[in-house]
């Protein structure tokens, strides 16, 4: 593995982190900076929000979001997933879009409430 | 001819939070709001980031404002939908006319308003950008309401002007939707937006962010074609040779937000050049007595959370106001800023009323790594905190207590770099 | 077959389309664009200027003067918006004060009447933020301020009612000489058969002329123009137009309100090669801004919320060539009308009719030259508001905040025979999107009527020309 340079966003320092090749991080000024270091290069993980597409001609598209970060380099594949969804009937904030997406463990629940 | 104690113009983040807490079961208050739903901008800010300070949750800009919502129907708070304030006159009280499909246009009483009006977006126009006026030039809002309400994208290859963190939100939802977005171009040397947003909104998708660059020229007859940034040095002055080129069919632009005051025209209300928006006390009044401003209308925020709590503050002072049932007088001084601050809310005290604590929100010049803010009066120290990793772009907040202050005399807010 | 066809429709081609309606003949007008008065009727000064600055004894001198009068006949009858501001001339030292002598004497022979002289100290009392470095003015007090392409618009829209046909997205091809008259063939495959043709093309009018007259005695020589907008919200800042004394580049740049309560910088002047430029630039930009300063003081900078720039067709022919063609009978050319343009537009529109081609036809029975006074709602009041509101709902719903126009004024402008299906059309028509917010809030909303209305989806809503969609592609569809 080659060296890589990243920035924490634990906190609104920014400190500027080097993982060098043998996987050590260096860089941080504090512990947490370490936790986000391994866990960004091991497996990077994102939350996704993003929407999905309705029949309801007053709100085209519910917002949805992921109920915790997934693998970054599932991002893509969620969002094909989500262009599949057409939501046809009421849907409350909180409900389950899709269960387990990509194989993740994690859902994806609707931020708003759709009230005809 | 409706008499209502409360009027608030604007049904989002702001005017929610001040209808919340001016809140009680003997006023009479409404909420106009100009969309056909609550929520203001929070309904289009569908990304993660709001409620950690408030709620102490991270929630999207729907959760939030759903939670906002739910409380505004639990204690039966009235507001009009799909209605617009054209107007708004001080006499005794204040006549407001507004107007909508139902009634069509009319003039409604109040005894106080807080204005929520929130911000309007700079354009091209608004900024002098020259070269060609194809279609393919919007604000990055609009680009964001178009996608996220409307479904649409409003391009495919996509260039950003400003890091502002909604050119930063827009370069991944773009990107994520399916669009190509060639880079961000960023005037200042550092970008404007919270660094988690760099990271994620552009390193994760391998965005370049061209620091210290503005676009200088745009090209295209009836479409956009390409557009030109150009790297200007520290004394703002552009450096040949360092044009770059992009492809690209929009142009979205995260160039400022401005306080949306239009309705100040016909009052006689005091003014904050810097802020463009109207000075207030403490207690957020502005010298209109009995008119009160909070949220983006009054100065930009960073946070929703804070929108909240300084619009919390507005409407129990607004509540204060209308039970008092009589105008007192006002002793008002102003709160001095030295070179290095931007602006300051609030711009004067009012002595006459001062209820613990008392909180100043400001925006430096530039970027310093700590700084010490002193607060003086009659010469005297009165107050002092240092603050670290300040930046333009983030909201410096500094409290002080009605025991601090040591006369009526005007503040003096200084920084020193240490 | 037509008996006339104007090609172009401007404020030229507009006033003449409707000098024509007067009588019983088949009258059509070829308009390249998408939409009508969108090239130079769309980026000008908008003033209608004394007469005092065109040199005497030309046509320019004699038709800015009838074309300013004619102006409160426009006013009766189409209802046009009409500004009466008057116009300072500012000299700031003795030179400039011996050739503003020499302008008021060229004026005077002209005919321009009411003019006076006055110093800086009477000068500031009417326009108290006139430039400290203005030493002398000429007082012009003729001078109106018009909104352009609402004069064509009027002038087309009562042209048609008399039964002048109008097509949009014209551009003329070729014309070929026939015994009948012309052939005229235009890029959507049209072919226009027409006894006589009238040249007002503007900036195109020598490549129109060319093609049947190739060595044609003028040349366009298009000259750019760049401008600033400041927000309405500067209405009385000045109230005169304010003109720097004129050069051999032009009147120079003036500072001009508007119509609506807007104030105009500009405009620069440079030659320029390509008669579709309408770019701006920095280096045109502050030059608008150093010389606006030697004519008030304190000038707005911060509430500019628009530049653009046009291009007007100044030509070889040193004024305006307004004949018929040499070489073939009843083709006119009606060319090489840069400034006093719009000024002249309604005296041109006789000229050409009554002394050119001499039309010798009684006024047709049904001829009506009355417009109808067009709803511009937030101005109408209360008592007729709430009456208008009863019987169309849509007056109450507001689409444009930051200049109060209604849904119906929106709805209102799409349709009719000179209606707009474009976000940049409507903008013309009703002027939601020309305030403070420059259309940030109010163009989805606009966007969603005009689809509604004329039963398009929202991605094929164009913002000017034909295939400019606002919406590139709707998300999450299967194709």
């Amino acid at each position: 593995m080659e060296g890589k340079d990243l920035i924490c966003i634990m906190c609104p320092v920014g400190c500027h982190l080097n993982v060098d090749k043998d996987g050590q991080i260096s860089g941080n000024k504090c512990k947490r900076g370490l936790i986000y270091g391994l866990e960004e290069i091991k497996s990077p993980k994102r939350m996704l929000t993003s929407t999905v597409k309705t029949n309801f001609i007053d709100m085209p598209r519910l917002p949805v979001k992921t109920s915790s970060p997934i693998p970054k380099a599932l991002i893509f594949k969620a969002m094909e997933k989500l262009n599949d969804i057409i939501i046809k009937n009421n849907v409350k904030i909180g409900d389950i879009i899709i269960e387990n997406i990509c194989d993740t463990h994690v859902d994806v629940i609707a931020t708003r409430s759709y009230r005809p | 001819m409706k008499r209502y104690d409360l009027c608030i113009i604007g049904g989002g983040a702001a005017g929610l939070s001040a209808a919340l807490a001016a809140y009680d079961d003997q006023l009479d208050i409404i909420i106009i709001e100009r969309e056909n739903q609550l929520g203001g901008i929070l309904n289009q800010c569908i990304h993660n980031g709001f409620g950690l300070h408030v709620f102490k949750e991270e929630l999207t800009g729907p959760e939030y404002a759903q939670k906002l919502i739910k409380l505004i129907y639990e204690k039966k708070i009235n507001f009009l939908l799909d209605t617009t304030v054209l107007d708004i006159e001080k006499t005794n009280d204040f006549k407001i006319t507004i107007s909508n499909i139902k009634d069509g246009e009319y003039d409604i009483h109040s005894k106080s308003v807080i204005l929520t009006t929130g911000c309007y977006e700079r354009t091209r126009g608004h900024i002098s950008i020259p070269g060609d006026r194809p279609k393919g030039i919007m604000t990055a809002g609009s680009a964001q309401r178009y996608l996220n309400m409307d479904g649409y994208l409003v391009g495919k290859s996509i260039f950003i002007l400003g890091s502002g963190d909604i050119g930063l939100i827009m370069a991944r939802r773009m990107t994520l939707e399916g669009a190509k977005v060639h880079g961000v171009a960023e005037i200042m040397p550092y970008s404007n937006g919270l660094t988690r947003n760099v990271v994620q909104c552009l390193n994760d998708f391998d965005i370049p962010l061209y620091l210290s660059h503005t676009v200088v020229d745009i090209k295209g007859k009836t479409q956009l074609e390409e557009i030109t940034i150009q790297e200007i040095d520290e004394h703002k002055n552009f450096i040949h040779g360092t044009q770059k080129t992009f492809k690209v069919d929009t142009l979205l632009l995260s160039v400022g937000l401005i306080p949306d005051v239009k309705l100040f025209d016909h009052l006689s209300i005091d003014l904050d050049i810097h802020t463009k928006s109207a000075v207030v006390d403490q207690n957020l009044e502005t010298s209109v007595t009995g008119l009160f401003l909070c949220g983006n209308a009054l100065h930009v925020h960073d946070l929703v959370d804070d929108v909240t709590i300084e619009s919390q503050k507005a409407g129990k002072f607004a509540r204060t106001f209308i039970h008092q049932n009589q105008s007192e007088q006002k002793i008002l001084k102003e709160i001095l800023i030295d070179e290095h601050i931007q602006h300051i809310i609030p711009q004067v005290i009012n002595f006459s009323n001062v209820v613990d604590p008392i909180e100043l929100s400001f925006r430096t010049l530039k970027k310093y790594e700590k700084v010490n803010v002193t607060i003086t009066q009659n010469n005297q120290l009165i107050k002092t905190k240092i603050l670290t990793y300040v930046t333009p772009a983030e909201m410096q907040k500094v409290s002080i207590k009605a025991s601090d202050l040591i006369s009526k005399n005007p503040l003096y807010v200084n920084l020193e770099e240490v | 077959m037509y008996d006339y066809t104007i090609i172009g429709a401007g404020i030229i081609g507009s006033l003449i389309a409707r000098n024509l309606s007067k009588y019983d003949i088949k009258v059509c007008v070829l308009e390249k664009e998408n939409d009508v008065a969108n090239v130079q009727t769309r980026a000008n000064s908008a003033i209608v200027h004394s007469g005092h600055d065109p040199k005497h004894d030309t046509l320019k001198a004699k038709l800015s003067v009838l074309g300013n009068a004619l102006y409160d006949d426009l006013e009766k009858e189409l209802n046009i918006s009409l500004l009466r501001s008057g116009a300072f001339v500012c000299a700031h030292d003795k030179t400039e004060e011996k050739i503003l002598d020499d302008l008021y004497q060229n004026a005077t022979l002209n005919h321009v009447k009411h003019m006076e002289f006055l110093t800086y100290d009477q000068a500031k009392i009417l326009e108290p933020n006139i430039s400290p470095s203005v030493t002398k003015v000429l007082s012009l007090p003729t001078t109106k301020v018009c909104f352009p392409w609402e004069v064509a618009f009027f002038a087309l829209e009562n042209a048609i009612n008399n039964g002048v046909e109008l097509r949009r997205n014209a551009l003329v091809t070729s014309i070929t000489k026939h015994d009948f008259g012309y052939e005229i063939k235009t890029a959507n495959n049209e072919i226009i058969q027409t006894k006589h043709v009238i040249n007002a093309s503007g900036v195109y009018a020598d490549d129109i002329a060319k093609m049947i007259h190739p060595t044609i005695d003028f040349k366009i020589t298009p000259r750019k123009g760049e401008y600033f907008v400041l927000d309405k919200s500067v209405k009385g800042f000045i109230h005169h137009v304010l003109y720097p004394l004129p050069t051999s580049k032009g009147k120079g740049v003036l500072i001009t309100p508007q119509v609506h309560g807007n104030i105009l910088l500009g405009p620069t002047s440079e030659f320029i090669n390509d008669k579709d430029d309408i770019s701006t630039s920095t280096s045109g930009l502050s030059y608008i801004k150093e010389h606006a300063n030697s004519l008030a003081k304190d000038i707005p900078y911060h509430l500019i919320i628009r530049s653009f720039a046009g291009v007007r067709s100044s030509s070889t022919y040193d004024d305006f060539y307004i004949k018929e063609d040499t070489l073939n009978k009843g083709f006119y050319q009606v060319a090489g009308i840069d400034s006093p343009g719009i000024t002249s537009a309604p005296a041109i529109s006789n000229y050409l009719v009554d002394e050119i081609i001499k039309i010798d036809l009684p006024i047709k029975k049904t001829y009506n030259p009355i417009l109808k006074k067009k709803v511009v709602f937030k101005d109408l009041p209360k008592k007729e508001k709430a009456i208008k509101q009863t019987e169309n709902p849509l007056y109450g719903r507001i689409i444009c905040k930051c200049e109060h126009i209604t849904e119906q004024e929106i709805v209102d402008a799409i349709k009719g025979p000179l209606g707009s299906q474009t976000i940049k059309g409507i903008k013309k028509r009703a002027r939601a999107g020309s305030g403070l917010c420059q259309g940030g809030y109010c163009e989805s909303l606009v966007l969603k009527i005009i689809s509604r209305e004329t039963h398009t989806p929202l991605s094929k809503v164009n913002y000017d020309q034909l295939d400019t969609p606002i919406l590139c592609e709707e998300t999450k569809v299967k194709l």
